[in-house]
């Protein structure tokens, strides 16, 4: 072992193990004066902040937030987190921006809105947060929807109307989509036989008996589908029903799947299994403003048909 | 450097210190290996593959249970074993505790590991233990203090080495923090459920003043302990400053206790818990360092080994991180700072470094001086070593450096604002963000993991030789007897 250091400092004279030692060399200073530092940022901080229990309350410090109640009332308090919040929601800079947009959203009518760049602007930027916090989960992010289950909002499609005043009601009232399942009132042939002719109103041809049996059914008193569909197939929106000639697929993954068979079998499906689903009322969940402010954010996405 | 002769078998109680550091090993094995797994479960979240037993949520648990008891818990029973016989020379108190000590947290670890996997857990980090299980570890947690109070009480040495004040508290601190931290009452006596004694702030305080004194006690103090022992030994040099070890010592276990609340800066607590817990984080800062600089200290003088020896690689490079870690904690529990740390990977990252890089490594180093040691042998490879070395740093390194990318990033993304007074970026949006970082970061632990497996490969093969030349000495003792 080599004993050769610098250091005139002795060990303490104990020995552990052999040759386990200590020296005993002072606390480098640097050390001790950093600590001491450490312990004057602790007492600046406490003397500014709340900090230590007294009795049943706690000192609380000299520094203090200026914020309004909800009555309006001006309110000055030691410094304190709900305080702090508040403060910020009133006077921070992005609270403020975002509030005079959101005055100025509730004052305008849709058709100001909607030919107002800057507004527009605002109403995408917005909506965008309150669309993925609110709506994305079914919809998806960017509102393309799920094939299958949920409708894309950025196509031209729409089940219960496209317009602002549509949109509108969708949001505040939700929405019930139903179509009754045909597996008790169809054989498999039947079904078939009404898929090749759904399929047919969308242009894509198949066997010309088939389709002919089966626009007798959908027009006929034996499927009735022409009850919601209408006998054009072109649906109706106060119902909800699928326009079935637009060539646009939102329930059965028609333009997912390869060749005549799958196709027909994915609409087969369809109607033998029925449709219910769901959307949700907001009235209530979310602001009127906001609704508003999602309503201009839908239609911008693909709304007008 | 004069070599200790090694303790014969009767001297000190050897066999319980090889059980908990090849069970150290193990332990750490298949830990580190389930982290390398749900990290890339978070990467590519189809690995969950919709079974329930591994997806993240249950294997989560399971790593870290298994990291920190499993394989911390073992590799400190091992060396608190090995280090309290050694410096106090004397045979460790009671060889029946001593062995249930190793059964019962063995029984433990593997116990919380399955329930976690079947969706039994309490839901308290590190504490995911059901309460029969906590009871066990309680009743197994007093053995070992018995078992450990008594041999110092036994000590052939007038003083107590600074190492086993730092078990001592360690022991004492995790004692008093898993009791009261997992007060609860079961919903039946045939149910694993049961409520917490505490409520709501309160529950919540106490889980945490539990959290982060897990780190301080079980993850620093008692390692520090490990420290004190075996860097001086491999450097060959005395400890730099015994009044720093005294000073340092007591700040530490006084300040700890303190800081746990910063778990929870700007959530529904009184706001001067918050501040207490922020200040004594600060406060913590140098007591901290005074572990790191007492280490490193000691080595000064020696550097030159750094050339010649891996095993002062692995407790250099340990006090280093230890350093780093020691430092990013106490900024990370201001609340301007913990208002962009707080739930990002930074935090991940944060806990990584002063596990991989100060926990694991200095348990590396001190295995690879005390295995060969308990068997009377030399390593089988010094390269392997060597290997081990840079997988793990490399791993450390990649791990570290994309949580920072990762957590910094998403804090920065979930509260950036637009021209418009509005968050400019989706949560989601933060997600895909973090991708590219998620999968260096399992990149960085498939490194490490296969840094472990080269020390296990390697310690298989040490104790494997010095089997054999332990039956060739003795073939030959009994030759020499019959020819007699």
């Amino acid at each position: 072992m080599s004993e050769t250091s610098k250091q005139a400092v002795q060990t303490t004279g104990h020995a552990w193990d052999g040759d386990l030692q200590e020296y005993n060399n002072p606390l480098p200073k640097w050390w001790v004066w950093t600590f001491y530092a450490t312990v004057v940022f602790s007492i600046v901080y406490w003397v500014l902040f709340p900090a230590w229990p007294v009795g049943k309350g706690f000192t609380t410090g000299f520094k203090e937030i200026t914020y309004k109640t909800s009555s309006g009332q001006e309110v000055t308090t030691h410094w304190n987190t709900r305080a702090l919040l508040a403060e910020e929601i009133q006077m921070g800079a992005e609270g403020v921006k975002q509030r005079e947009y959101l005055e100025k959203i509730t004052s305008s009518s849709y058709e100001e809105i909607l030919s107002d760049p800057d507004k527009m602007a605002f109403v995408r930027s917005m909506g965008k947060v309150m669309f993925a916090d609110n709506c994305a989960a079914c919809h998806g992010s960017g509102g393309n929807g799920v094939m299958t289950l949920y409708p894309n909002l950025v196509d031209d499609a729409w089940l219960w109307g496209g317009e602002i005043d549509d949109i509108y009601n969708t949001l505040v009232h939700g929405r019930k989509g139903y179509m009754p399942a045909f597996t008790e009132t169809f054989n498999g042939e039947q079904a078939n036989d009404v898929a090749a002719y759904v399929l047919s109103l969308s242009g894509i041809e198949g066997d010309a008996e088939s389709i002919k049996r089966g626009d007798v059914i959908f027009n006929g008193q034996e499927g009735g589908c022409y009850y919601c569909h209408t006998h054009k197939g072109t649906g109706m929106k106060s119902l909800g029903s699928a326009n079935l000639t637009d060539k646009i697929w939102t329930i059965a993954d028609v333009p997912g799947v390869e060749g005549y068979d799958a196709k027909q079998a994915a609409i087969k499906s369809v109607i033998m299994n029925g449709v219910s689903r769901e959307m949700p009322a907001w009235e209530g969940r979310l602001s009127d403003s906001t609704i508003k402010m999602l309503t201009v954010y839908v239609y911008s996405l693909g709304g007008g048909n | 450097m004069a070599h200790t002769s090694v303790g014969s078998p009767e001297q000190y109680n050897y066999a319980i210190v090889k059980k908990f550091a090849i069970m150290a090993l193990v332990w750490g094995v298949l830990g580190m290996s389930v982290g390398t797994y749900i990290a890339s479960e978070l990467a590519f979240p189809f690995l969950n593959f919709d079974i329930p037993y591994i997806t993240f949520g249950r294997l989560r648990p399971v790593h870290t249970t298994l990291v920190i008891f499993g394989f911390g818990g073992s590799a400190l029973f091992a060396t608190s074993y090995y280090i309290v016989q050694r410096t106090c020379q004397t045979r460790l108190w009671s060889d029946f505790l001593a062995n249930f000590t190793f059964y019962g947290w063995q029984v433990g670890v593997a116990g919380g590991a399955i329930s976690y996997m079947l969706g039994y857990s309490q839901g308290r980090e590190y504490a995911e233990f059901e309460w029969p299980l906590d009871l066990a570890i309680a009743v197994v947690w007093v053995s070992y203090f018995l078992v450990y109070v008594q041999t110092l009480r036994r000590r052939s040495q007038p003083h107590i080495y600074v190492a086993n004040w730092f078990f001592m508290a360690f022991i004492l601190a995790t004692a008093l923090l898993h009791i009261f931290n997992n007060l609860a009452v079961p919903v039946g006596l045939f149910t694993l459920k049961s409520y917490s004694l505490f409520s709501g702030a309160q529950d919540a305080m106490t889980q945490w003043w539990y959290g982060h004194n897990a780190v301080g006690f079980f993850l620093t103090a008692a390692f520090l302990g490990m420290m004190y022992y075996f860097v001086p030994k491999q450097a060959g040099r005395p400890v730099y400053s015994y009044r720093l070890s005294i000073i340092h010592f007591w700040a530490l276990i006084f300040l700890y206790m303190w800081v746990g609340t910063h778990h929870l800066h700007w959530t529904a607590i009184p706001d001067w818990t918050s501040t207490l817990a922020a200040t004594f984080s600060i406060l913590l800062l140098m007591p901290s360092w005074g572990g790191m600089i007492n280490g490193i200290m000691t080595l000064s003088g020696a550097w030159d080994k750094l050339r010649t020896d891996p095993i002062m690689l692995f407790l250099t490079t340990s006090l280093a991180f230890y350093g780093m870690s020691t430092f990013e904690g106490p900024m990370m529990a201001l609340k301007s700072v913990n208002a962009l740390s707080h739930y990002t990977d930074w935090t991940v990252g944060h806990v990584h470094s002063g596990a991989l890089g100060w926990v694991a490594m200095v348990s590396f180093g001190s295995f690879y001086h005390m295995i060969p040691r308990l068997y009377d042998t030399k390593i089988y490879s010094v390269k392997l070593v060597y290997v081990h070395f840079w997988l793990a740093t490399i791993g450390i390194v990649l791990y570290i450096t994309s949580m920072w990318v990762s957590g910094i990033g998403q804090g920065l993304l979930l509260r950036a604002f637009d021209d418009y007074g509005n968050l400019a970026y989706t949560f989601v949006e933060s997600v895909s963000f973090m991708h590219i970082p998620l999968v260096v970061r399992a990149l960085g632990g498939a490194f490490f993991v296969s840094g472990i497996l080269t020390m296990a490969f390697n310690i298989t093969m040490t104790i494997t030789a010095a089997k054999r030349e332990q039956a060739a000495i003795e073939a030959k003792i009994a030759a020499k007897m019959a020819n007699a």
